[in-house]
């Protein structure tokens, strides 16, 4: 039988494994398309790597204006073009500049942990920060299945103790209509 | 768990088991290797070895 410190060092294998990745706001001028300068930065797949990682990069109110940074499920791009992603939608809640770091972590701790009922649904979670406001996304696989979206806006509230309305927009109505595209789901 | 017990899934961790991880997994993955068309001090808490060269157009 294992001894009691290989067990202790057992690490805590993730039931799925995530990416990080990251759009480099600097980069972004020099680059002609939108989101051709996103990049992979590395995939974890234990609870062990992801607190690595995470307490060694930036925390959202410390990465500059203009960078986006994501955690998606590893082989879904954070991208409305890969084809997991393109049928799908995302709930969104903004933050004043500086303010998101805890309900980034909780959204991370709650994609990792399996902690929504519709896990299955979601593709990942982005932070786009602005030189004024936060933005932190759940973006998910299948607009049209009301129930799992609305039970995952709902969970997401609950984890982050928020109690403001949020809103869903389908990937293909932002295409459509950018910045007028209307929530297709409201919670 | 890890488990023969129950045949659900799985690998769900609560928040407050997870954040018990955080204060001891503080080194980066041995295999970490951050892209050299990332630049790593936008991204990076830590100072890091970074191999690739610098750009030194603005000089």
């Amino acid at each position: 039988s294992k001894s009691l410190s290989t067990i202790l060092h057992q690490p805590h294998l993730l039931e799925h494994s995530w990416t990080f990745w990251f759009n480099n706001p600097s980069a972004k001028s020099k680059q002609a398309a939108w989101g051709s300068s996103i990049r992979p930065v590395h995939t974890f797949g234990t609870v062990e790597e992801f607190w690595g990682l995470y307490n060694n990069i930036h925390h959202p109110s410390k990465l500059l204006a203009g960078a986006d940074f994501h955690c998606f499920k590893h082989k879904i791009e954070p991208k409305w073009e890969d084809p997991i992603c393109a049928n799908g939608g995302k709930w969104t809640i903004s933050f004043p500049r500086g303010k998101s770091d805890t309900s980034w972590l909780y959204t991370l701790l709650a994609m990792i942990g399996e902690q929504f009922d519709n896990g299955d649904e979601i593709c990942g979670a982005v932070v786009n920060v602005r030189a004024k406001q936060e933005k932190i996304a759940i973006w998910t696989k299948n607009a049209s299945n009301e129930s799992a979206q609305l039970s995952i806006g709902r969970q997401w509230k609950e984890f982050l103790d928020y109690n403001d309305s949020i809103g869903f927009i389908v990937h293909d109505d932002a295409i459509k209509f950018d910045r007028f595209a209307k929530n297709r789901y409201t919670i | 768990g890890d488990g023969d017990g129950d045949g659900v899934t799985s690998r769900k961790y609560t928040r407050d088991f997870l954040l018990t991880f955080s204060e001891q997994c503080t080194d980066l993955p041995v295999n970490f290797d951050i892209g050299p068309d990332i630049a790593a001090e936008t991204l990076m808490s830590v100072p890091i070895a970074i191999s690739h060269h610098v750009d030194r157009e603005s000089y």
